[in-house]
């Protein structure tokens, strides 16, 4: 590759990172800005919005609900997800594509599709629209997530170490909890994170499963209808520094899948 | 000595397949308390099956397995007083030296102190005393190695399956943990099942070698019955370096069998089957046992040949020699590099003692 | 979750004078448990039956159930079932589709728009990927990798609100142009199909991105340079070396990003407007406004849903591979 080419790469990753992070630069900073009215220029600066948010006690409500089906969602998608990845992962069997295929299924559908396909299964088997039912639709959503991550780690586990597990005494279930589950921690922290993640960020699932109770994102979402007000920078900041903290800790841990002995 | 009691492991009549391959024939064998036993051969011999069945990780399709007089055929590995050395170990990463070893223990449901008890004997039997709460991962390759053993032995299994253990060493360690191991095994009275593809692991270590072959015993004997009276062409070939001369049978006396070999009357020995009059046969000649004499030596099996190659390799030269005529063929043979020198003539007689030919059986 | 602490978490109950059993050992040695293990795994075959049970299950009631029951829905005349009216079978709702500009002009914007937004987030992902994958050196590449990754756990709604910020009329872009006279009044970004564009762009480069840098990463240098000793200029390299390599990674990103991009429902609500309304808001439409219309619904859905993965299928096979593998 000659210089120029190198150069020109070089900018447009540069331009790509801005093009990612302005936006939500500017966002942070409207939230700082001491005036009802969103937009530029901002002429006087306040942290009044950030003390509005934490008083408020729908905010907060909201906040802890969205928190519940977030870890509810996770722990269910990681017992499922690991069982389905220990199933998939190492058997084989006719039709096993296909099962992985179908597996697979609910991660690429789009999104309103599955909402309204989720909504109306919900119906059939009687949960009423709310927690119940959104923590359903995170889990179905995220269980390929799991299963793929799962997988991926399972696959570079020595076949001896079960077998050697199951020859010093211990039964399948035994040797799956003492020996494969440990080995597997760092990805199911990983993929763990990914699923809180995936599941505190979800609209588009919530808002058609949810009851009266908002989740966070559907109030943010209700708040922007009725208006945009530094308010919803103050909240939406709040809710940008906890993912950020949770994904660079789930970065952390899939890292040392790749170190992992 | 060898009564129906001292059988520790009676592998009666097994056959295993994978798919249409059949990866162990009707294997029959018995297992000595207390015996080093070496099943020994090419990868895809069956020797890694049948450790397997052992094992209780494959089940036999025909036969049983009979563990101390107790059928085991088709019990899993957790119920079974068998434990394995794996070919890498398989030390379980994320539990120290002293966890792995007390693994099997804390399962069998031994309380904490005779846990403690046991361990600390075994630390100091395998020299591992200050590497109970290491990783495995901050140790060598033979530490490791005893570690594996240690954590199998703790269980104080009936029979101790031993999966190439010393493949993941350099050639250099293989040599010490060899004389390590059968020194364990010596001192530890177990029976110790152990599987190479390596003839001289198999050679050094065994009470008796088992030697595999498309999943047939070919010969089961001592190290020694292996390498001078191999009763197989695939043991004289396998085990060790050999000439084959191929002929016909003349005649059989009571100590010898006469051999036309291609007009040339020589004198060998069977082991294990005899053959009859007229029988096409190969046979074995090892290098070391081919004598090499500057004249005509007044010995049976006298030949006249032809140096076509001479390789110094310090102790010993190797020579290629062409036996003329209607043999043709070239033999191999040792000597002793300072009787090398004096054959200053590439022309020179070879000659072997009758019991050193073996004819093999095919 | 258990993990190896427990063992020396004593758990098991005193025993032997000498101490006690570990949890495990004490469970195994359990007389219910070892009757329960044995039934459960007493062949290879039950233990795969075992094992095999509960992501089976799952499949059939999660993954599969939602979407045959869209698509049965879709198929009566009433639903959710009034008390004393037994609903019917019927086509109204799958031909009702095809006899309103109404429904099918946003279901072909959408997947208009989809593709188009597919091709330029490849067009702009391609050569950051390329960046990454070629020219940063390998022990920064995470670094420069996870940069890029922070923006992308931000939520859907977040991210869209933070384009609105960026292109309001009182917005960052405007405000920049205004100051530089080169405009007088507001360019109106918002509510159009541009704003949309740029809205999801912008929540979906990541899926694009990923499996691009994925596929472009494994490429080895030595490829290159061995073209460019056989007299192979730049051009020439990228089209006969690269481009083919990297075929996997392109046909990934782009499935994934049409797939998602098809489905975002609040974005399109809050950055689009009348002139590029998507299926989506058709849909929803007849879920949420008063007067649920859910078997109109159900029908549009799984026509949506057929489209999408026909096209996705159509441009597997022009791509040259299977369906498996989509994710990461």
């Amino acid at each position: 590759m000659t210089r120029h080419t190198r150069i020109v790469m070089s900018v447009v990753y540069w331009a790509f990172v801005i093009y990612l992070f302005v936006p939500l630069a500017l966002m942070v900073t409207m939230g700082f800005k001491d005036s009802k009215f969103i937009g530029f220029p901002i002429r006087a600066w306040t942290f009044d919005w950030y003390a509005t948010v934490m008083q408020d006690t729908q905010v907060l409500a909201v906040f802890g609900y969205s928190m519940a089906i977030a870890v509810s969602t996770t722990v269910l998608s990681l017992i499922i997800g690991t069982w389905m990845a220990t199933f998939l992962g190492p058997n084989m069997f006719r039709g096993k594509a296909i099962v992985f295929a179908l597996a697979c299924l609910p991660a690429v559908i789009p999104g309103i599709i599955s909402a309204i396909a989720l909504r109306i299964f919900a119906r059939l088997i009687d949960i009423e629209p709310g927690m119940l039912a959104i923590i359903l639709g995170h889990t179905v959503h995220n269980v390929p997530f799991v299963a793929l991550v799962v997988m991926a780690r399972l696959s570079t586990q020595p076949k001896s170490h079960i077998e050697a597990a199951r020859d010093l005494g211990a039964d399948s279930i035994v040797a799956f909890f003492r020996v494969t589950l440990p080995y597997l921690k760092p990805a199911l922290i990983g993929a763990g994170i990914f699923c809180m993640l995936l599941s505190f960020d979800d609209f588009v699932r919530a808002f058609f499963l949810g009851g009266y109770q908002p989740t966070l994102p559907v109030l943010i979402f209700a708040k922007l209808r009725s208006g945009m007000s530094p308010e919803i920078n103050a909240i939406s900041t709040i809710v940008l520094i906890m993912t950020a903290i949770l994904g660079l800790w789930a970065e952390r841990s899939m890292r040392r899948l790749n170190k992992g002995s | 000595m060898t009564g129906e009691t001292d059988t520790i492991v009676h592998i009666d009549n097994v056959t295993k397949r994978f798919g249409s391959v059949v990866a162990v024939d009707r294997l029959d064998m018995r297992i000595m308390a207390g015996e080093f036993v070496t099943f020994l051969g090419p990868s895809g011999c069956g020797k890694s099956t049948t450790l397997r069945m052992l094992g209780g990780f494959e089940t036999p399709d025909e036969g049983r397995i009979v563990l101390d007089g107790v059928d085991v055929t088709r019990k899993p590995p957790n119920r079974r007083d068998v434990n394995m050395v794996f070919q890498d170990y398989a030390l379980f990463p994320h539990m120290t030296v002293g966890q792995n070893i007390a693994f099997g223990l804390e399962l069998k449901g031994e309380p904490r102190d005779e846990i403690d008890r046991r361990m600390g004997e075994l630390l100091d039997f395998l020299q591992l005393s200050g590497f109970r709460d290491r990783s495995p991962d901050q140790l060598s390759g033979g530490q490791r190695q005893r570690v594996a053993l240690a954590r199998a032995l703790a269980p104080d299994p009936k029979l101790l399956l031993l999966d190439e253990p010393l493949g993941a060493l350099d050639a250099k360690l293989r040599g010490q943990v060899q004389i390590e191991l059968k020194d364990i095994q010596k001192r530890t009275g177990k029976t110790f099942f152990f599987v190479t593809h390596d003839q001289e692991e198999a050679l050094t270590m065994s009470d008796r070698v088992v030697v595999m072959n498309a999943g047939r015993v070919e010969q089961a004997g001592t190290p020694e019955d292996l390498y001078f009276r191999p009763e197989s062409r695939f043991v004289a070939e396998f085990i060790g370096e050999t000439n084959l001369i191929e002929g016909t049978v003349r005649g059989i006396d009571k100590d010898t069998i006469a051999i036309d070999w291609n007009g040339t009357d020589v004198r060998g020995v069977a082991h294990g089957h005899q053959p009859c009059e007229g029988d096409t046969v190969t046979a074995s000649l090892r290098l070391e046992n081919v004598m090499c004499h500057p004249r005509k030596p007044a010995r049976m099996n006298a030949i006249e040949g032809r140096i076509v190659s001479k390789l110094f390799k310090g102790s010993r030269t190797s020579l290629d020699i062409r036996i003329g005529g209607h043999q043709n063929t070239v033999i191999h043979a040792y000597m002793d590099a300072g009787n090398a020198a004096q054959v200053a003539d590439d022309r020179l007689w070879i000659s072997w003692e009758p019991e050193r030919l073996t004819v093999l059986r095919d | 979750m258990a993990h190896a602490e427990s063992d020396t978490a004593d758990l098991g109950k005193a025993s032997a004078p000498g101490g006690r059993m570990n949890f495990w050992g004490a469970l195994l040695q359990n007389g219910a448990y070892q009757t329960l293990s044995n039934t459960l795994f007493k062949t290879q075959r039950r233990q795969f039956v075992m094992l095999a049970s509960l992501p089976l299950l799952w499949i059939v009631f999660a993954n599969l159930g939602p979407i045959v029951e869209m698509f049965w829905i879709g198929f009566l005349d009433s639903y959710p079932p009034k008390v004393g009216y037994e609903p019917k079978l019927t086509f109204a709702n799958w031909a009702a589709f095809f006899q309103d500009r109404v429904f099918i002009v946003p279901f072909f914007r959408t997947l208009a728009f989809s593709l188009i937004f597919t091709v330029i987030t490849l067009l702009i992902t391609y050569p950051v990927a390329y960046f990454l994958a070629k020219h940063v050196k390998r022990k920064n590449q995470l670094l420069f990798l996870l940069l890029l990754l922070i923006p992308f756990w931000v939520g859907e709604i977040v991210r869209t609100y933070a384009i609105m910020i960026l292109l309001g009329n009182n917005g960052a872009v405007n405000l920049v142009l205004k100051s530089l006279g080169l405009i007088d009044r507001p360019i109106p970004f918002m509510y159009t199909g541009f704003s949309l564009g740029v809205g999801i762009i912008y929540l979906t480069a990541l899926y694009m991105l990923l499996p691009l840098y994925s596929a472009l990463e494994k490429i080895p240098d030595n490829y290159l340079e061995a073209a460019a000793d056989l007299g192979a200029g730049a051009w020439t390299r990228f089209r006969r070396i690269t481009l083919p390599l990297s075929k996997e990674g392109i046909a990934s990103g782009c499935t994934l990003v049409f797939l998602i991009s098809t489905g975002y429902y609040a974005t399109p609500v809050l950055l689009g407007g009348p002139r590029s309304t998507v299926f989506a808001e058709t849909i929803a439409g007849f879920f949420h406004v008063a007067g649920d219309q859910w078997p109109m619904g159900a029908a549009f859905s799984s026509i949506m849903l057929i489209a999408t993965l026909a096209a996705t299928g159509i441009f597997l096979k022009l791509m040259g591979r299977g369906g498996k593998g989509m994710i990461r």
